[in-house]
Protein backbone atom coordinates (compact mmCIF):
# COMPACT_ATOMS: atom_id res chain seq x y z
CA UNK A 1 0.00 0.00 0.00
CA UNK A 2 2.36 2.33 1.11
CA UNK A 3 5.03 1.27 -1.91
CA UNK A 4 2.09 2.09 -4.00
CA UNK A 5 1.43 5.72 -2.82
CA UNK A 6 5.10 6.34 -3.01
CA UNK A 7 5.37 5.28 -6.52
CA UNK A 8 2.73 7.12 -8.00
CA UNK A 9 3.92 9.59 -9.83
CA UNK A 10 0.85 12.20 -8.80
CA UNK A 11 1.96 12.14 -5.18
CA UNK A 12 5.99 12.53 -6.41
CA UNK A 13 4.57 15.62 -7.87
CA UNK A 14 2.69 16.54 -4.78
CA UNK A 15 6.15 16.48 -2.48
CA UNK A 16 7.54 18.37 -5.43
CA UNK A 17 5.40 20.64 -4.26
CA UNK A 18 5.41 20.53 -0.73
CA UNK A 19 8.41 23.09 -0.17
CA UNK A 20 6.51 25.75 -2.54
CA UNK A 21 3.73 25.21 -0.47
CA UNK A 22 6.13 26.09 3.02
CA UNK A 23 6.97 29.22 0.92
CA UNK A 24 3.61 30.55 -0.13
CA UNK A 25 2.08 29.85 3.68
CA UNK A 26 5.24 31.85 4.46
CA UNK A 27 4.81 34.97 2.51
CA UNK A 28 1.11 34.97 3.64
CA UNK A 29 1.90 35.25 7.38
CA UNK A 30 4.47 37.72 6.57
CA UNK A 31 4.98 39.50 3.05
CA UNK A 32 8.35 40.62 4.46
CA UNK A 33 9.30 37.44 3.72
CA UNK A 34 9.86 37.41 0.45
CA UNK A 35 13.42 38.42 1.15
CA UNK A 36 14.36 35.36 3.01
CA UNK A 37 12.53 33.03 0.51
CA UNK A 38 14.54 34.34 -2.49
CA UNK A 39 17.43 32.27 -1.07
CA UNK A 40 15.77 29.53 0.08
CA UNK A 41 13.60 28.88 -3.48
CA UNK A 42 16.74 29.41 -5.40
CA UNK A 43 18.29 26.75 -2.86
CA UNK A 44 15.57 24.26 -3.74
CA UNK A 45 15.66 24.93 -7.75
CA UNK A 46 19.30 23.99 -7.21
CA UNK A 47 19.04 20.67 -5.63
CA UNK A 48 16.20 19.53 -7.95
CA UNK A 49 18.57 20.49 -10.86
CA UNK A 50 21.45 18.84 -9.47
CA UNK A 51 19.46 15.50 -9.19
CA UNK A 52 17.67 15.73 -12.46
CA UNK A 53 21.17 16.31 -14.45
CA UNK A 54 22.66 12.96 -11.96
CA UNK A 55 20.62 10.36 -13.15
CA UNK A 56 21.59 10.20 -16.23
CA UNK A 57 25.72 9.39 -15.40
CA UNK A 58 24.38 7.46 -11.87
CA UNK A 59 22.76 4.96 -14.49
CA UNK A 60 25.64 4.88 -16.94
CA UNK A 61 28.02 4.29 -14.06
CA UNK A 62 26.06 1.79 -12.24
CA UNK A 63 23.65 0.14 -14.86
CA UNK A 64 20.06 -0.36 -15.04
CA UNK A 65 19.16 -0.41 -11.38
CA UNK A 66 15.48 -0.15 -10.31
CA UNK A 67 16.18 2.83 -7.57
CA UNK A 68 17.84 4.57 -11.00
CA UNK A 69 14.75 3.54 -13.00
CA UNK A 70 12.82 4.63 -10.74
CA UNK A 71 14.44 8.18 -10.90
CA UNK A 72 14.67 8.35 -14.55
CA UNK A 73 11.06 7.88 -14.53
CA UNK A 74 10.54 11.09 -12.88
CA UNK A 75 13.47 12.85 -14.08
CA UNK A 76 11.27 15.28 -15.98
CA UNK A 77 8.98 15.74 -13.30
CA UNK A 78 11.84 16.85 -11.12
CA UNK A 79 13.96 19.18 -14.22
CA UNK A 80 10.34 20.86 -14.57
CA UNK A 81 9.98 21.14 -10.80
CA UNK A 82 13.72 22.99 -10.93
CA UNK A 83 12.03 25.27 -13.74
CA UNK A 84 9.30 26.17 -11.22
CA UNK A 85 11.51 26.84 -8.26
CA UNK A 86 13.58 29.24 -10.72
CA UNK A 87 10.33 31.06 -11.34
CA UNK A 88 9.55 31.14 -7.68
CA UNK A 89 13.23 32.27 -6.87
CA UNK A 90 12.51 35.35 -9.49
CA UNK A 91 9.17 36.18 -8.54
CA UNK A 92 10.02 36.51 -4.47
CA UNK A 93 13.14 38.62 -5.93
CA UNK A 94 10.72 40.98 -7.63
CA UNK A 95 8.00 41.22 -4.56
CA UNK A 96 11.63 42.04 -2.92
CA UNK A 97 12.81 44.64 -5.68
CA UNK A 98 9.23 46.03 -5.52
CA UNK A 99 10.89 49.21 -8.27
CA UNK A 100 11.61 49.10 -11.25
CA UNK A 101 14.15 50.87 -12.23
CA UNK A 102 16.14 49.44 -9.58
CA UNK A 103 15.48 45.85 -11.22
CA UNK A 104 16.49 47.33 -14.40
CA UNK A 105 19.79 48.71 -12.81
CA UNK A 106 20.28 45.37 -11.06
CA UNK A 107 19.00 42.93 -14.39
CA UNK A 108 22.96 45.30 -15.58
CA UNK A 109 25.04 43.42 -12.92
CA UNK A 110 27.11 40.22 -13.94
CA UNK A 111 25.69 38.11 -10.74
CA UNK A 112 22.24 38.91 -11.82
CA UNK A 113 21.83 39.10 -15.65
CA UNK A 114 23.63 35.43 -15.65
CA UNK A 115 20.58 34.17 -13.22
CA UNK A 116 18.51 35.49 -16.00
CA UNK A 117 20.27 34.26 -18.93
CA UNK A 118 19.98 30.30 -16.74
CA UNK A 119 16.15 31.07 -16.21
CA UNK A 120 15.61 31.77 -19.86
CA UNK A 121 17.16 28.52 -20.76
CA UNK A 122 15.35 26.98 -18.35
CA UNK A 123 12.16 27.88 -19.94
CA UNK A 124 12.59 26.91 -22.75
CA UNK A 125 13.50 23.43 -22.33
CA UNK A 126 10.67 23.37 -19.70
CA UNK A 127 8.00 24.76 -22.83
CA UNK A 128 9.77 21.46 -25.11
CA UNK A 129 9.42 18.97 -22.15
CA UNK A 130 5.92 17.74 -23.35
CA UNK A 131 5.82 14.14 -25.69
CA UNK A 132 4.50 16.41 -28.58
CA UNK A 133 7.18 18.57 -28.96
CA UNK A 134 9.57 15.99 -28.29
CA UNK A 135 8.71 13.83 -30.99
CA UNK A 136 8.21 17.06 -33.47
CA UNK A 137 11.90 18.21 -33.13
CA UNK A 138 12.98 14.21 -32.99
CA UNK A 139 17.07 14.40 -32.69
CA UNK A 140 17.17 18.23 -32.49
CA UNK A 141 15.16 18.00 -28.86
CA UNK A 142 18.42 15.77 -27.41
CA UNK A 143 20.05 18.52 -28.85
CA UNK A 144 18.56 21.37 -27.48
CA UNK A 145 18.42 19.57 -23.92
CA UNK A 146 21.75 19.98 -23.85
CA UNK A 147 21.38 23.58 -23.41
CA UNK A 148 21.20 22.04 -19.71
CA UNK A 149 24.47 22.28 -19.15
CA UNK A 150 25.01 25.99 -20.17
CA UNK A 151 21.82 27.08 -17.96
CA UNK A 152 23.63 24.82 -15.12
CA UNK A 153 26.82 26.42 -15.53
CA UNK A 154 25.29 29.77 -15.53
CA UNK A 155 23.48 29.05 -12.74
CA UNK A 156 26.26 27.90 -10.40
CA UNK A 157 28.14 31.46 -11.75
CA UNK A 158 25.05 33.69 -10.63
CA UNK A 159 24.86 32.12 -7.24
CA UNK A 160 28.96 32.39 -6.90
CA UNK A 161 28.81 35.69 -8.10
CA UNK A 162 25.81 36.81 -5.87
CA UNK A 163 26.69 35.46 -3.13
CA UNK A 164 30.45 36.77 -3.58
CA UNK A 165 32.07 33.65 -2.55
CA UNK A 166 32.33 30.20 -3.59
CA UNK A 167 31.25 27.88 -0.53
CA UNK A 168 27.53 27.29 -0.85
CA UNK A 169 27.35 27.25 -4.76
CA UNK A 170 30.56 24.99 -4.75
CA UNK A 171 28.62 22.85 -1.71
CA UNK A 172 25.53 21.77 -3.88
CA UNK A 173 27.43 21.13 -6.90
CA UNK A 174 30.05 19.05 -6.50
CA UNK A 175 27.87 16.25 -6.08
CA UNK A 176 27.13 16.69 -10.21
CA UNK A 177 30.84 17.32 -10.58
CA UNK A 178 32.21 14.21 -9.31
CA UNK A 179 29.79 12.60 -11.20
CA UNK A 180 30.28 13.48 -14.81
CA UNK A 181 34.18 13.84 -14.37
CA UNK A 182 33.32 10.11 -12.83
CA UNK A 183 30.87 9.48 -16.21
CA UNK A 184 33.98 10.89 -18.93
CA UNK A 185 36.43 8.69 -16.93
CA UNK A 186 34.28 5.34 -16.91
CA UNK A 187 33.43 6.23 -21.05
CA UNK A 188 37.39 7.01 -21.64
CA UNK A 189 38.00 3.33 -19.91
CA UNK A 190 35.49 1.40 -21.26
CA UNK A 191 36.34 2.78 -24.87
CA UNK A 192 39.80 2.06 -24.35
CA UNK A 193 39.04 -1.52 -23.10
CA UNK A 194 37.02 -2.50 -26.14
CA UNK A 195 39.95 -1.22 -28.43
CA UNK A 196 42.61 -3.53 -26.44
CA UNK A 197 39.78 -6.42 -26.92
CA UNK A 198 41.74 -9.09 -28.92
CA UNK A 199 39.61 -10.16 -32.13
CA UNK A 200 38.13 -13.66 -32.31
CA UNK B 1 34.88 -1.33 -11.22
CA UNK B 2 36.18 -0.06 -8.04
CA UNK B 3 36.77 3.68 -9.28
CA UNK B 4 33.65 4.29 -10.28
CA UNK B 5 32.46 2.72 -6.19
CA UNK B 6 34.85 5.03 -4.84
CA UNK B 7 33.51 8.07 -6.62
CA UNK B 8 30.27 7.09 -6.08
CA UNK B 9 30.61 7.23 -2.65
CA UNK B 10 32.29 10.29 -2.41
CA UNK B 11 29.15 11.98 -4.51
CA UNK B 12 27.04 10.14 -1.72
CA UNK B 13 29.27 11.46 0.87
CA UNK B 14 29.01 15.05 -0.24
CA UNK B 15 25.35 14.53 -0.94
CA UNK B 16 24.60 13.95 2.44
CA UNK B 17 26.38 16.88 3.60
CA UNK B 18 24.36 18.65 1.82
CA UNK B 19 21.19 17.48 2.91
CA UNK B 20 22.18 17.83 6.56
CA UNK B 21 24.61 21.08 6.45
CA UNK B 22 23.84 24.12 8.90
CA UNK B 23 23.02 27.07 7.44
CA UNK B 24 26.85 28.79 6.79
CA UNK B 25 27.40 30.80 10.23
CA UNK B 26 30.18 33.13 8.25
CA UNK B 27 30.68 34.22 4.72
CA UNK B 28 34.22 35.10 5.16
CA UNK B 29 33.56 38.03 3.28
CA UNK B 30 34.53 40.44 6.02
CA UNK B 31 35.94 40.14 9.37
CA UNK B 32 36.24 42.00 12.78
CA UNK B 33 37.95 41.74 15.50
CA UNK B 34 35.95 43.62 17.78
CA UNK B 35 36.18 41.98 21.07
CA UNK B 36 32.99 40.85 23.59
CA UNK B 37 29.72 41.16 21.99
CA UNK B 38 29.39 43.18 25.56
CA UNK B 39 31.32 46.18 24.23
CA UNK B 40 29.53 46.33 20.98
CA UNK B 41 26.62 48.92 19.99
CA UNK B 42 23.23 47.35 19.25
CA UNK B 43 21.80 46.35 16.05
CA UNK B 44 18.83 48.85 16.98
CA UNK B 45 21.29 51.45 17.20
CA UNK B 46 23.10 51.15 14.21
CA UNK B 47 20.09 50.72 12.23
CA UNK B 48 18.42 54.05 13.91
CA UNK B 49 21.52 55.56 12.07
CA UNK B 50 21.52 54.53 9.40
CA UNK B 51 17.33 55.41 8.77
CA UNK B 52 18.49 58.85 9.90
CA UNK B 53 21.42 59.06 6.79
CA UNK B 54 18.64 58.19 4.74
CA UNK B 55 19.28 54.39 4.15
CA UNK B 56 16.32 51.63 4.05
CA UNK B 57 17.06 48.65 6.14
CA UNK B 58 15.67 45.54 5.63
CA UNK B 59 17.39 42.72 7.60
CA UNK B 60 20.55 43.30 10.06
CA UNK B 61 22.74 40.35 11.83
CA UNK B 62 26.04 39.13 12.86
CA UNK B 63 28.75 37.74 10.19
CA UNK B 64 32.50 37.01 10.53
CA UNK B 65 31.89 38.91 13.61
CA UNK B 66 30.86 42.27 11.96
CA UNK B 67 27.06 43.84 11.86
CA UNK B 68 26.10 42.71 8.16
CA UNK B 69 23.06 44.47 6.74
CA UNK B 70 20.92 44.44 3.82
CA UNK B 71 19.87 47.31 2.75
CA UNK B 72 18.68 50.79 -0.26
CA UNK B 73 21.51 53.01 -0.04
CA UNK B 74 20.36 56.85 -0.16
CA UNK B 75 21.07 56.70 -3.85
CA UNK B 76 19.13 53.69 -3.85
CA UNK B 77 21.09 50.36 -4.72
CA UNK B 78 19.76 47.70 -3.23
CA UNK B 79 22.71 46.39 -1.11
CA UNK B 80 24.62 44.22 1.30
CA UNK B 81 26.79 46.52 3.59
CA UNK B 82 29.21 45.27 7.01
CA UNK B 83 29.86 47.78 9.31
CA UNK B 84 32.15 47.61 12.28
CA UNK B 85 30.16 46.45 15.63
CA UNK B 86 31.75 49.38 18.13
CA UNK B 87 32.59 52.48 15.80
CA UNK B 88 29.73 51.37 13.27
CA UNK B 89 32.15 52.12 10.61
CA UNK B 90 31.38 51.21 6.60
CA UNK B 91 33.53 48.74 5.68
CA UNK B 92 32.15 47.21 2.73
CA UNK B 93 29.27 47.66 0.60
CA UNK B 94 28.01 45.26 -2.25
CA UNK B 95 25.09 45.31 -4.68
CA UNK B 96 24.31 41.34 -6.34
CA UNK B 97 27.85 40.93 -5.42
CA UNK B 98 29.62 43.78 -7.24
CA UNK B 99 32.01 45.53 -4.51
CA UNK B 100 30.54 49.03 -4.66
CA UNK B 101 32.92 50.71 -1.62
CA UNK B 102 35.82 48.92 0.47
CA UNK B 103 37.51 50.30 3.08
CA UNK B 104 40.45 51.34 3.06
CA UNK B 105 43.05 50.59 5.60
Amino acid sequence: MIVRIWNNIHVFWVILALPAAFMAAALVRDPAAAFDLIHSSGEVSVRLLVLALGISPLRQLLGPRRWILWLVRRRRAIGVAAFGYAVLHLTFYLLDMVFWDQIVADAMVFSIWTGYLALAIFALMALTSNDGVMRLLRANWKRLQRLVYAAAVLTAVHWIFVDGEVRGAIIHFVPLIILEIARMIHIFTKRHGQLRKPVP
Amino acid sequence: MKFTQAMMAIAAATAMQVATSEPAQATGKMKCEAGPQSTWVSREKLEAKLKKDGWKVKKSKVDGGCYEVYATTPEGDRVEAYFHPVTMEKLLVSRRGKVLFRKQD
